[in-house]
Order: structure tokens, then C-alpha cells, then sequence
């Protein structure tokens, strides 16, 4: 089952990097050669772009909430979200993307997405390499949901 | 009108948060557009490596990060005192054009396009790109999918990674091509020539054979008669990669052209307390607040920008839609917000030709793509990123790591024009306190065209960038909120 790990984030804005720790993380745990671990800096089209061809993903990102704790991880399907915008302004969101790819005829999308989610109340506007206290106690949390994820699937196993 | 304070707190508040004043007799009184900036540049890239700018700066923006890279690989050209070799500067621009293909086919037909394809009144559910597959059918749903892709290939090839180049290097390139890879794009920018022509076809039969778009394009509130800016080359043609940035008054006459290096001597920043993206405009003019005119220093930079700051597209087939555009539109300057997107779709067709010309230069695969580099100091870099003039300025240390580093990026250039042009689509449309529900798209379509980033790398799931804008009434209470992602 081919299947595709994304880390999402922007590795210079402090927390909102925080998917491509986690995804960095990963590589060090996951041998299955059906596994791909990858990292997104933007979402819509161009993560439709990474996820084709795959029949499974995950999809670890920052999700900025008013009502969570900071750190929390919390699992999501697509279904789940509204919009997974996983935005920029001059893109489309996940969700459009992924209804373009099924409108057009596209076969090899992802039957299967998962988000992994780390929630957080405010996105960093402020450059910089390093994660809060709260979240970085987080990745490790992320990074055993999403093994556990592949466990269900039995992968790397 | 009363003077309208804004709690600082709500600054710091979302994206794209527009408020809008109203006065006693419930018109618009003031409108404003507020964009978080990302802070702390010059702090983060202090002490650094020079040479890893280019890939640094690539992540700024989600948007644009090609341009990014060019910018700030032109900078340290400048900075290490390095003319790179003729081979070099055309790899660079051949990237340089895959980029614009595939960001202005995004814009286009995902972004932009939705409001005159699907149409201006269509419910927000329709008004996207799936709406205009809808329309346009799938199978041109596949070509848009494709040449999108095609853009990002070729950017791909030659800049190492599709999105987050690693090719760029003080003094040329770190990749060349072979043989095998000057077939493949030559391949895919055949076919993505014929694409922009036909894109500019559609943009024919569906909006400018419609009386009321037309009319809808040069209707008061979508018109702005500012300077505009944008690189050209030695015959004043539109350039994306290299060239002297000339400004032109609001009949599209020469008003100024000067060396990307002299930017500062010629561009002052306004302050406003509400807001803090600063607002640059032309120094000699000066600033006069939020206003058109030849009294007022704003200008526009994007693809009506170039256009307008031009005298014609350095390639034949554009050079010919170029002419038509003036033509169709009333002669220099087009002052049409909502042009933007046929000026856009201009500049894909200038793109793909202009490819096409540089794979098949006989320089395209030489190997002599990098020539070695001087003692540090001090550089700028100019580019036009897709959405306009974009700014590296960098000072470097003896051991050549950054001592100072400065960015203008396209949507500051914009702020002010982006400003005004909400505030005159919410004041075409609010009447004595009544708010129309087409209001949020009358505005949205304001601010789109402009292709904004808003210095916006933040992608964090789920909540999108979306647009909020808050109606209060003259005793300053909320009166209407309105929301849409975008």
C-alpha cells in the first residue's frame, strides 16, 4: 500500500514549522519501503502534486484554534475540516485541489487522508528556526500518533 | 468626518481585515485593508551566509518563492561584485519564465478567473476553480492542470527543486542542461505557447464579448488613476528577470527610469498607525494620503503595472495583444483595476514565447554558467515577481556573512493602491447603511486582481486566509460583520 507521510510547515516561522520537525523525526523511526516521508511548504495544488500517486497519506500541520490547548495533537479526517485550505492566498485548498484532481478524471489520488494536527491559538508572525516550549514537547506526540496510524495499516511493522 | 482610532490589539488580529467607517448618512466615510507583516527579517538573516540568502529567502513566501530566490541571488551578484556569464543570466530567465507560467495560470483560472468565467454574482459555493471547469469543461480542465504543471516542471529542471529552488549562486547558476532536458521543455513550452493563446481566447469570447464585463471593467469604482512601475529593457519592453525600473504618469508618459540600486534615492515608505505594512510611494511626488492623481506619489506595480510602465512586450505574439489591449481599453494609461487579469494572461503568452526563444539560444547548454565571484559588500537585486517589484538589499560583512539585510516585497509596492480600490469598491456599493450581499465579492474582486501576498508563508490548517470585514456605523459600534475564506 503506497503510501505518503507529508510534514508540512514553514521551517523559518518559529512554530508554524513545526509539521517538518515532526516529518524529520519520522525518518528515523519508519524502514517500510512502501513509505514515503516527504515536507510541504505550501498546500493546495502543489501538495496535490506530492499525494498523487500514492494510496494513503498523512498530512502532519500546525492548526491554529481558539479553543485548544497549545501542544495539544489531535487527529483529523478531511472530512473533519471544512475548508483544508492549508493555504496561501494564491492557492486553492486541499479540498478544491483533491475535487479538481476527482472532476478531471484523476485516479491516483489518496483514498485515504489523515490529518495530524498540533493546535495552536496563534500562528507566528515573527522569523526564527526554533519551536516554543509547548510545542516542541508536541512533536514527539505527533510523531507516535502517526506511527500508530501506520501500525493500523500495517505498515513498518 | 470624524477621526477613527484603532485599537492596536486589533492589529494583530487575522489576515485581510477590512474595516469599513460609515458616516452619519451611512456612505463609506474610510475603508481599511490590514495586512499582518512578518517580522524580524533583518534579525534572523544577521550573521548568516550570504550564499545561503537565496535559499533562506525562497521560504519567505508560499507565493513566490522563485522570485524570491532571484532577488536575492541578483543581490549577491551585486554584493560579491560578480557579473554572471551570458549562459548563466539566460538559465536564470528560463526559470524565471517557467515560474510566471505556472503562478499566472494559478491566478487565472483558480484564483482570479472564477469572477468573470463562473461570473461576478455567482454564489461564493460556484465561484472557484471547480465552477470553471464546470463551465469550461473537463477537457479544459486537463490542459489548465497540465500546463500548470508543465511551469513547474521546467522551473523544476532548472532550478533544482520545483518549488524551493537550490540553483541560484553569486555569479551564475549550479546547474546546467543537457541535451535530453532542452527536448523536454522545448516539448512542454510548444505546448504551453498554444495554451496562453488560447487562454487569451477564452478571456476574448467569455469577457470581453460580454457588454457588462466590459463595462463592469471600467466602472468608477474598479478604476485607479495612479504612476506605475515595472522593469523594462533596453527598448522599454516588458522584462520579469533584469533591467531599469521606469515609472509612467497616469497617461502612460515617461516619468521616471532609473537603476534598481537607486530604488531608495527614489522610493520613500508613509507610515500609518493602523497599519504595518508601510506604504511606498514616488519621493519627488510625495505623499497625499489615499488618492489618485498626478499630485499623489502611489503607484502600481503587477501586471497592469508593467504593462502600463511599459512601451510593448519584447515578443511578437504578446507585443500584438499588447497593442490590442490598449486599443480595446482606450489608449495609455489602462487605469482598470480589473484588467489585471487580461494584462496577466498577456504576460503568460510574453512568458511562454520568450521560453521558447531562450531553449532554443545554442547558449542554453553551455557549461560555462558561473564566474567567480569578488570581495563583499554591498548589493541590491531587483526582480518582478509575478505580482510586481520585488527588493533584496543586502549588506555584507568582511568574511561575507550579512551584516543588514532589507526587503520591499511586490504587495507593500501595491499596499496603497490595494487600499484605495477597497475603499471605492465599498463605497460603489454601500448606500445609506444598506449593505449589499455582493458586497464581500465586489470587494474581494477589488483586492484580487492585485494577486496579493500577504507576506503570507502561514498555511496552517484549517482556517485558511480569510477574508473578514467589519461595517461600523458613525459612533464607531459594529454594525455588520461579514466573512468569507477566500
Amino acid at each position: 500500500m503506497k503510501t505518503i507521510i507529508v510534514g508540512i510547515g514553514n521551517p523559518i516561522l518559529c512554530d508554524d514549522g513545526v509539521g517538518i520537525h515532526v516529518a524529520q523525526q519520522l525518518k528515523h523511526h519508519i524502514t517500510d519501503p512502501q513509505v514515503t516521508i516527504d515536507e510541504a511548504f505550501t498546500g493546495g495544488m502543489n501538495l496535490l502534486d506530492l499525494l498523487i500517486g500514492y494510496e494513503r497519506a498523512i498530512l502532519i500541520d500546525a492548526v491554529k484554534t481558539q479553543d485548544a490547548k497549545k501542544g495539544e495533537v489531535k487527529r483529523f479526517s478531511l472530512q473533519d475540516m471544512s475548508s483544508v485550505h492549508s493555504c496561501n492566498p494564491h492557492d486553492v485548498s486541499l479540498l478544491q485541489a483533491l475535487q479538481l484532481a476527482e472532476n478531471i478524471g484523476e485516479k491516483n489520488i489518496p483514498r485515504d487522508i489523515t490529518i495530524i494536527g498540533i493546535l495552536m491559538k496563534e500562528t507566528p508572525c515573527e522569523f526564527g528556526e526554533t519551536l516554543s516550549s509547548e510545542i516542541a514537547e508536541a512533536v514527539p506526540k505527533a510523531v507516535e500518533m502517526a506511527l500508530t496510524e501506520l501500525d493500523k495499516w500495517n505498515l513498518n511493522t | 468626518m470624524k477621526t477613527i482610532t484603532i485599537d492596536p490589539i486589533t492589529r494583530l488580529e487575522g489576515h485581510g481585515k477590512i474595516s469599513i467607517f460609515l458616516d452619519n448618512q451611512g456612505d463609506v466615510a474610510n475603508a481599511y485593508l490590514q495586512i499582518p507583516e512578518l517580522r524580524g527579517f533583518e534579525r534572523f538573516a544577521q550573521g548568516r551566509r550570504a550564499e545561503d540568502m537565496p535559499q533562506i529567502t525562497s521560504r519567505i513566501c508560499g507565493v513566490c518563492p522563485v522570485a524570491h530566490h532571484f532577488a536575492s541571488t541578483k543581490a549577491l551578484d551585486a554584493a560579491f561584485n560578480v557579473e554572471p556569464t551570458q549562459a548563466a543570466k539566460k538559465l536564470r530567465e528560463l526559470m524565471y519564465c517557467g515560474y510566471y507560467i505556472y503562478d499566472h495560470i494559478l491566478h487565472f483560472y483558480y484564483l482570479g478567473g472564477p469572477d468573470f468565467v463562473v461570473g461576478p454574482d455567482a454564489p461564493p459555493a460556484q465561484r472557484n476553480v471547480l465552477g470553471v471547469i464546470e463551465k469550461a469543461g473537463v477537457e479544459i480542465g486537463k490542459e489548465v492542470i497540465k500546463h500548470r504543471a508543465y511551469g513547474q516542471k521546467i522551473t523544476g529542471i532548472l532550478g533544482g527543486k520545483a518549488t524551493h529552488p537550490v540553483c541560484g549562486l553569486p555569479g551564475g547558476v549550479s546547474k546546467g542542461l543537457n541535451a535530453d532536458e532542452v527536448k523536454d521543455i522545448e516539448t512542454m513550452t510548444k505546448s504551453c505557447v498554444e495554451f496562453a493563446q488560447f487562454s487569451l481566447k477564452l478571456f476574448d469570447d467569455i469577457v470581453l464579448k460580454n457588454k457588462d464585463y466590459v463595462d463592469l471593467i471600467l466602472s468608477d469604482p474598479y478604476t485607479l488613476k495612479t504612476y506605475n512601475m515595472g522593469l523594462v529593457d533596453d527598448n522599454n519592453k516588458v522584462n520579469f528577470y533584469d533591467g531599469k525600473i521606469r515609472v509612467t504618469d497616469q497617461k502612460g508618459r515617461e516619468h521616471k527610469k532609473f537603476d534598481g540600486k537607486d530604488y531608495f534615492k527614489n522610493i520613500r515608505e508613509h507610515v500609518e498607525e493602523w497599519s504595518y505594512i508601510k506604504f511606498p510611494y514616488l519621493k519627488d511626488i510625495g505623499w497625499k494620503g489615499f488618492t489618485d492623481g498626478k499630485d499623489s506619489g502611489i503607484y502600481r506595480v503587477g501586471p497592469l503595472g508593467r504593462l502600463n510602465a511599459a512601451e510593448g512586450m519584447a515578443t511578437p505574439l504578446a507585443d500584438k495583444e499588447y497593442k490590442r489591449f490598449y486599443e480595446t481599453l482606450g489608449g495609455k494609461s489602462v487605469n482598470s483595476t480589473l484588467a489585471f487579469h487580461w494584462a496577466r494572461l498577456i504576460e503568460l503568452l510574453y512568458a511562454t514565447e520568450r521560453a521558447m526563444e531562450l531553449i532554443q539560444d545554442s547558449e542554453i547548454t553551455s557549461q560555462n554558467i558561473r564566474n567567480p565571484v569578488g570581495e563583499p559588500g554591498e548589493g541590491i537585486g531587483v526582480v518582478e515577481a509575478a505580482r510586481g517589484t520585488l527588493i533584496h538589499h543586502y549588506k555584507l560583512d568582511k568574511k561575507g556573512l550579512i551584516d543588514k539585510a532589507n526587503l520591499i516585497v511586490a504587495t507593500t509596492n501595491n499596499a496603497g493602491a490595494i487600499n484605495m480600490s477597497v475603499a471605492d469598491a465599498a463605497k460603489g456599493i454601500i448606500k445609506k447603511g444598506k449593505v449589499n450581499d455582493g458586497l464581500l465579492n465586489m470587494v474581494e474582486m477589488a483586492f484580487r486582481a492585485y494577486d496579493p501576498c500577504f507576506a503570507c508563508a502561514t498555511h496552517t490548517l484549517p482556517g485558511g486566509l480569510p477574508l473578514e470585514v467589519n461595517i461600523y456605523d458613525a459612533n464607531k459600534q459594529l454594525y455588520k460583520k461579514l466573512r468569507h475564506n477566500l
